[in-house]
């Protein structure tokens, strides 16, 4: 008996994932007529659905996903329903989620992270697909030839703060420094870019620049110490593992009076001299305006530029300036640090 | 009134058509839980390695695929970077002492590093756009069958060799080690066999994993080692439930394929359900020791002792 509701179990659920397959398989095939059946429907729907990726739990991703929304339902109201699915820091459950938005068939999916937005490219080469808090596009799709568009389904907003005038900003603070340390995460793709590029532009200034990485939070405190030992100026790239231990870079690099620039502003708070600060709020707002785009104006996204954030602020932290004696220039904000 | 709401808020057909990519991912996954039963039942070893050659495995496949590399072959060599991976493992256990989980522990820190240089930097993508690749999100029917296809050949090359009398030295070396060593069996050799094969499988898992997913990161093979246990004794507590006693070794291993299998469909529930989102491992665990409670519980309560209490409280009564 036993046996017999095993077999007709197994058997019925074999049975309702070959439907499903079958239904699935034929959404996912390349048919142009099946596409434009997809596209008349989201034109007669009264809602639109858009599923949100995002990697992981974080003060910055938070905000970005935030202003996305905020920018959707004030441009859409009702109309708009979010399914936010958020991976918990596993890349593998990226696929998971991206899998059950293409299958449930949603009207556009918002990418929050570099893993998201690769699980979500894989998934669907029909949804459109928008990514945010990603810093370099060309990288992360694995496009060679970067020209500023993706070119697919996929586009979106990068997190890029503009690393030369940040460079100009770590010269205008400390001209006479000689050895610069870039400090950050080995397991964040986003942070190896920015050091790299900021190494070129300082290398120019006649800086000489070293790397100085930890692989997780538990490394931090050597790494930190050894990198404030050797350098003059520190600087720390948007790294979400850095901005979760500023305390404890602070608690290192400030005894040892080695200042630090900071590529955004929740860093800087914690443990900075100074940053070019970029709101994710705005980030995500911006991404959700492009949405809007596609969904209600019809534009498409294969010609869409990933677009920056709009706005830049010079800001400095007035605490850790005034202990180690520094005098931010002209035209920079203090941070409320309480 | 807010119950009301959520349970009609969610749509069953959502989860019926997440089935197949759920499926898909739970087989690949299944995969590497194969190796993980290899070590942990047959060889009675706790690999850690795992969370390291998963990540090696998909960071050579992905590497060499977009070097040019035709797919098949990248994924050979992803084994026997995997195999490398154990070989290590097993040497520094036989011949430096280190025991067994400390032995896997190094060897996974270590990878983290040649991880790192092999991918040169944290994650790397694998355009299914730009490159043939058996298994994609993209287009699951087909990873579906390819998995199955891997899974099947997997477990009747496992079913043969441990039939072997090379094979069955292993099993003997993780039943009974003393025994082993008596017998002649040279111990040494076949832990670092089983290390190895192991390894590699689970590297295979990796590779297609990166396919599937499109990237490989860094962090993938992180918590692979919970995943591969977790997908191993639920396949054998369902193999008790369903067939028993009269289970042989090819069925034990296919069932072990599906513990990955049912492992990332509680994984898609829990995603289907809407629960707030930071409550998704807790969920997981949650809904995973349910599962293998059930049959214990049961069987705990049909046992003779739980008969004999009943009958004598009755009796007394």
């Amino acid at each position: 008996m036993k046996q017999k509701i095993a077999a007709l179990f197994l058997a019925s659920f074999m049975a309702l994932s070959m439907a499903s397959c079958g239904t699935s398989g034929s959404s996912s095939g390349s048919s142009s007529a099946q596409s434009q059946g997809q596209s008349s429907k989201a034109e007669e729907e009264e809602s639109y659905t858009i599923g949100i990726c995002q990697l992981v739990q974080h003060e910055a991703l938070d905000a970005a996903t935030q202003g996305f929304r905020d920018a959707l339902t004030e441009k859409l109201g009702d109309k708009v329903v979010f399914d936010e699915k958020n991976a918990s820091n596993d890349s593998a459950v990226c696929s998971v989620i991206c899998n059950q938005f293409v299958s449930s068939n949603v009207d556009l999916i918002m990418a929050n992270a570099t893993a998201a937005l690769q699980a979500a490219q894989t998934a669907s080469n029909k949804i459109p697909v928008l990514g945010t808090s990603v810093t370099d596009y060309g990288t992360a799709l694995g496009i060679s030839d970067w020209t500023g568009t993706v070119g697919t389904n996929v586009s979106g907003t990068s997190d890029l703060a503009p690393l030369e005038d940040q460079a100009k900003m770590l010269q205008e603070f400390f001209p006479d420094a000689k050895n610069v340390g870039v400090f950050y995460c080995s397991a964040e793709p986003n942070s190896k870019y920015q050091s790299k590029v900021i190494t070129e532009y300082l290398t120019q200034m006649g800086y000489t620049c070293k790397d100085y990485t930890f692989s997780d939070s538990n490394d931090v405190q050597s790494a930190i110490t050894l990198a404030a030992s050797e350098s003059d100026v520190i600087y720390l790239p948007t790294d979400n593992t850095v901005a979760s231990n500023t305390g404890i870079i602070d608690s290192v690099c400030r005894p040892a009076k080695v200042p630090i620039i900071a590529g955004e502003e929740g860093i800087c708070k914690g443990t900075g001299v100074a940053t070019l600060s970029i709101s994710y709020y705005d980030l995500g707002y911006v991404t959700g305006e492009m949405a809007y785009d596609i969904l209600v104006n019809g534009a498409d996204p294969s010609v869409m530029p990933v677009q920056y954030a709009p706005n830049v602020t010079k800001k400095y932290n007035p605490v850790i300036c005034g202990e180690l004696g520094i005098t931010p220039p002209e035209g920079y904000e203090a941070i409320v640090v309480e | 009134m807010d119950l009301l709401a959520y349970f009609s808020s969610l749509n069953p057909m959502n989860f019926v058509t997440s089935l197949p990519g759920n499926i898909a991912q739970g087989l690949i996954w299944g995969i590497m839980a194969l190796g993980v039963f290899i070590t942990f039942r047959l060889l009675d070893f706790a690999d850690l390695t795992v969370d390291g050659s998963f990540a090696t495995g998909g960071a050579v496949t992905v590497v060499l695929i977009v070097s040019g590399v035709p797919t098949p072959l990248a994924l050979v060599i992803a084994v026997v970077s995997g195999l490398l991976a154990g070989f290590a493992t097993g040497l520094l256990h036989t011949l430096l002492g280190i025991p067994g989980i400390l032995a896997g522990i190094l060897t996974q820190i270590s990878l983290w590093s040649v991880n790192l240089l092999i991918l040169g930097g944290a994650n790397r993508a694998l355009n299914v756009d730009k490159y043939p690749l058996i298994v994609s999100l993209r287009n699951i029917p087909t990873s579906i069958l390819a998995a199955l296809i891997f899974s099947a050949v997997l477990v009747a090359l496992l079913y043969w060799y441990f039939g072997t009398e090379q094979g069955s030295a292993i099993r003997v070396t993780g039943s009974n080690p003393h025994m082993a060593k008596a017998q002649g069996i040279n111990i040494d050799i076949m832990k670092v066999l089983a290390l190895s094969l192991s390894n590699g499988l689970v590297a295979l898992s990796g590779g297609l994993m990166s396919q599937y997913q499109g990237f490989a990161d860094i962090k993938m093979g992180q918590g692979a080692i919970v995943i591969g246990l977790a997908a191993v004794i639920i396949g054998e507590v369902l193999g008790d439930a369903m067939i028993g006693r009269r289970m042989n070794f090819a069925v034990r291993l296919g069932f072990v394929t599906l513990g990955g299998v049912v492992y990332y469909l509680v994984i898609g529930l829990v995603m289907w359900l809407r629960m707030p989102t930071d409550l998704l491992k807790l969920l997981t665990a949650v809904i995973v020791a349910i599962f293998l409670a059930v049959p214990y519980l049961k069987k705990k309560s049909k046992s003779s002792f739980a008969f004999a209490q009943k009958r004598s409280a009755r009796k007394h009564a």
